[in-house]
C-alpha cells in the first residue's frame, strides 16, 4: 500500500479544478471520486458472481460429502478429483468453458463453483467424518434412522468446519471472480481489467476495483463469521 | 412421577449366536437367559466374552447370527430396527450426549422422534431433571457446561424419556471416577426402586455387579454362559473353576456387601445404668460375650464403655471413660460396618435400632465367625431394598 499511496494526489485545496486528471500511473482520488457511480454496476456484478458460485459450490460439495460420508473409499476419490479440478489455471477453466457453455455469467459461476468444490467439500467431509463417534452410536442407539442422524446430529456438528470452508472458498472467489471478465460476466474484473489495463495501464480503476474486492472480501469474510458462530451455540459456552 | 406408565416385560434369549463375519468362533455362542420383568439383569465377564455384542442385540445394533431374543413374548426380528429401539433406553459408557443441543434437547431426542407433543415433551423433561436430581436451569445449557457425573444422569434420563420397558445400558458408570460412580450407583438404585424397568446392565466389574444385580449372567470367552443365578448365590456356591477365579478370592468379603448388621446373631452386652451399683455390673461381667460393660441412659442409647476404673466406685457414675463409637445402625451394610469398627481401632462396636436404643454389640469376631461358618446363610435383598451403602 506504500507506494500506492505515494502516488496518490489530490486536489490542492481551494482548487476546483483537478490536477491528476489524465494521468496513468498515479492513483487520482478525483477521478475516482467523480466516477464512483461507475463501480456500482460491476460491484453488484461481483458480488451476485460471488454468491451464486459459493452458493453453488456449496451445494454440490455437501451433496459429496453426504454421499462419500457413509462410503468412506469415495473421500480420496473425490478430494482427489476436487483437487485436479483446483490445479486448473483459472483463466485456462474460464476459457476452456467458453465453447461449452459460451460468454456469460453461466461460465463464470461454473467455473468459480468448481473451484469452490475442493475447499468446501474437503471441510464437510472432515467435519462430517470429526463427529463423535458416541454421539452417532447414541443416536443410532435410540433409533435415529441414517437421515435423521445426519440431519439432525452430523450435520449441526459438521456446520462450523463446514462454513470455515465455505469462509475460505469465499474469500479466494472474490479473487478469483476479477477473471470472470474473460468469460464475459462483468463484474469488478471489468474495472480492473477493461477500465484500467486495457487503458495503457490506467492505475485508478485498478486500484479502486482492487480495494472493493478487498473490502468486499472483509465483508463477506465478516458476514460469515457471524453466520458461522450462529449456527454453534454450543462452542461458545463457558466449559468446564 | 408416572415412572411405571409402561409395565416392564420380560427379556429372553433364546438359544442366541453371533458370530461375526471373517471371526473363528462365536462371539457369542447359544446363549439361553431370562430376564424377569423389573430386574436387572448384569452381563459381566472379561472382555471378549461377548457381553456387549449380547446385549446389543436385544435392540438390534448387532444382528443376531441365529436364535432369537423376545421382548414381552415378542422377536426383536418382527420390529424394524429404529422403532425397536425408540422403545428401548440405552445409554453407553461414552455417554454420547449431543453436543449441539441443550440438555433439554438432549432428553427430548426420543420423545421428538416418536411424535409427542410440544408441551408433553417439555413436561417430561421437567419431570426427568427433578427425578435424577438435576435443578432445572441445566435445561438450557450444553452438555459441555456439565461435569461427567452430571452428564451421565442426563444420559440416563434420555434413555428414560419415552418411558422405555426396557433398558440397556453398557458400563453406564465406566467412565467415572470412583467416588462418583458409587454415588450413581446408588441414586440409579433408589431410581429404579421407582421405576422398575427390566435392564440389562454390561459391566466388567464383578464388584458392580454383585452390587447393581438382581440377577448376573457370568459370560466366559467365546461367549458361553458360565453362570447365572443371585449375587449371593453366585458367592456361596459359584459353578466352576472360573466363576470362583472370577467373583475373586474375597468373595466372603464381598458378601459382607449384600448383608446387613441386622441379618446376623449379634453379641448382647453387659448393661449398666447411671446409679447403679458397680457390684450389680461386674457380676453380669463375668463369662458375658462382650467383657466390657456399656452405659446405657433411660432410654437404653449407649453413653459409653465403662472402664475398670469406672466399675472401681461404689456406684455407676454419669460418665463412661471411653467413647461408645462406632455406633452401628441395624441398616448398616455389613461390609461398611467392618470398615467402621477396624478404622476405629476399637473391638466391639454398639449397634442400634432405629430409635437408637441399644440392639446388641458386634465384635471382629463375631464377622469372622460367620465368614467362617460354612452354612452361612446370605438374606437375599430385592433390588429395592438392597443395601445403597
Amino acid at each position: 500500500m506504500i507506494p500506492v499511496l505515494a502516488q496518490i494526489e489530490v486536489r490542492e485545496a481551494g482548487e476546483g479544478a483537478t490536477t491528476c486528471q489524465g494521468k496513468n500511473d498515479t492513483f487520482c482520488f478525483d477521478y475516482a471520486i467523480d466516477n464512483l457511480g461507475d463501480y456500482l454496476g460491476p460491484t453488484g456484478e461481483h458480488l451476485l458472481l460471488v454468491v451464486l458460485s459459493v452458493v453453488a459450490g456449496l451445494l454440490i460439495a455437501l451433496g459429496l460429502a453426504v454421499i462419500s460420508h457413509r462410503r468412506r473409499w469415495l473421500v480420496p476419490v473425490f478430494v482427489g478429483s476436487t483437487g485436479i479440478i483446483y490445479t486448473i489455471p483459472s483463466i485456462a477453466l474460464f476459457l476452456l468453458l467458453l465453447p461449452i457453455t459460451d460468454r456469460g455469467i453461466a461460465t463464470a459461476v461454473i467455473a468459480l463453483a468448481l473451484y469452490n468444490l475442493q475447499i468446501v467439500y474437503r471441510n464437510s467431509a472432515v467435519g462430517l467424518n470429526n463427529v463423535p463417534a458416541s454421539a452417532r452410536e447414541a443416536g443410532r442407539g435410540m433409533g435415529m434412522t441414517d437421515r435423521q442422524l445426519l440431519w439432525k446430529v452430523e450435520m449441526p456438528l459438521a456446520m462450523p468446519e463446514i462454513i470455515a470452508g465455505v469462509r475460505i472458498a469465499t474469500v479466494s472467489t472474490v479473487a478469483i471472480a476479477t477473471l470472470a471478465i474473460f468469460a464475459g460476466a462483468g463484474g469488478l474484473g471489468e474495472v480492473i481489467y477493461t477500465d484500467g489495463i486495457q487503458r495503457d495501464v490506467f492505475k485508478t480503476p485498478i486500484v479502486m476495483g482492487s480495494t472493493i474486492c478487498i473490502l468486499m472480501a472483509i465483508v463477506l469474510d465478516a458476514v460469515l463469521l457471524v453466520v458461522q458462530r450462529v449456527v454453534s451455540p454450543w462452542r461458545r459456552v463457558r466449559t468446564i | 412421577m408416572d415412572g411405571s406408565g409402561s409395565g416392564a416385560v420380560s427379556v429372553a434369549f433364546k438359544d442366541v449366536t453371533k458370530v461375526y463375519p471373517g471371526s473363528e468362533g462365536p462371539a457369542v455362542d447359544s446363549l439361553d437367559l431370562d430376564v424377569g420383568a423389573g430386574e436387572i439383569c448384569v452381563l459381566v465377564g472379561p472382555s471378549g466374552c461377548g457381553k456387549t455384542t449380547a446385549m446389543r442385540m436385544v435392540n438390534r445394533t448387532v444382528e443376531i447370527t441365529s436364535g432369537d431374543i423376545e421382548i414381552d413374548g415378542t422377536s426383536v426380528s418382527r420390529r424394524t430396527p429404529s422403532e425397536l429401539r425408540r422403545e428401548i433406553g440405552y445409554v453407553i459408557q461414552q455417554i454420547g450426549l449431543f453436543p449441539h443441543r441443550t440438555i433439554a434437547q438432549n432428553i427430548a431426542t426420543v420423545p421428538g422422534l416418536v411424535g409427542w407433543e410440544r408441551d408433553r415433551i417439555d413436561a417430561r423433561v421437567g419431570e426427568l431433571l427433578e427425578l435424577i436430581s438435576l435443578p432445572a436451569e441445566v435445561a438450557d445449557r450444553y452438555p459441555s457446561q456439565l461435569s461427567g457425573g452430571q452428564q451421565q444422569r442426563v444420559g440416563v434420563a434420555r434413555a428414560l424419556a419415552a418411558d422405555p420397558s426396557v433398558m440397556l445400558m453398557d458400563e453406564p458408570f465406566g467412565a467415572i471416577d470412583p467416588i462418583n460412580r458409587e454415588r450413581l450407583q446408588n441414586e440409579f438404585l433408589r431410581l429404579q426402586a421407582e421405576i422398575k424397568k427390566t435392564i440389562l446392565f454390561v459391566t466388567h466389574d464383578i464388584d458392580e455387579a454383585i452390587k447393581m444385580g438382581d440377577r448376573i449372567a457370568i459370560l466366559r470367552e467365546g461367549g458361553h454362559l458360565a453362570q447365572y443365578a443371585t449375587p449371593a448365590e453366585l458367592l456361596m456356591d459359584p459353578a466352576d473353576d472360573f466363576v470362583e477365579d472370577f467373583v475373586g478370592a474375597d468373595r466372603a468379603l464381598k458378601r459382607l456387601a449384600l448383608m446387613r448388621v441386622s441379618d446376623i446373631d449379634l453379641w448382647e452386652a453387659p448393661l449398666a445404668h447411671v446409679g447403679q451399683a458397680t457390684g450389680e455390673v461386674r457380676a453380669k461381667l463375668e463369662g458375658a460375650e462382650v467383657p466390657h460393660a456399656l452405659l446405657v441412659d433411660s432410654d437404653r442409647r449407649p453413653i459409653g464403655w465403662l472402664s475398670d476404673s469406672d466399675l472401681r466406685q461404689e456406684v455407676v457414675p454419669q460418665r463412661a471413660d471411653s467413647s461408645p463409637h462406632p455406633i452401628l445402625d441395624l441398616q448398616d451394610v455389613m461390609r461398611d460396618a467392618l470398615s467402621d469398627v477396624l478404622q476405629a481401632e476399637s473391638q466391639y462396636a454398639p449397634v442400634v435400632d432405629g430409635d437408637g436404643r441399644i440392639a446388641g454389640v458386634l465384635s471382629v469376631e463375631v464377622i469372622g465367625d460367620f465368614l467362617s461358618s460354612p452354612d452361612a446363610k446370605v438374606e437375599e435383598h430385592p433390588a429395592a431394598e438392597r443395601p445403597l451403602g
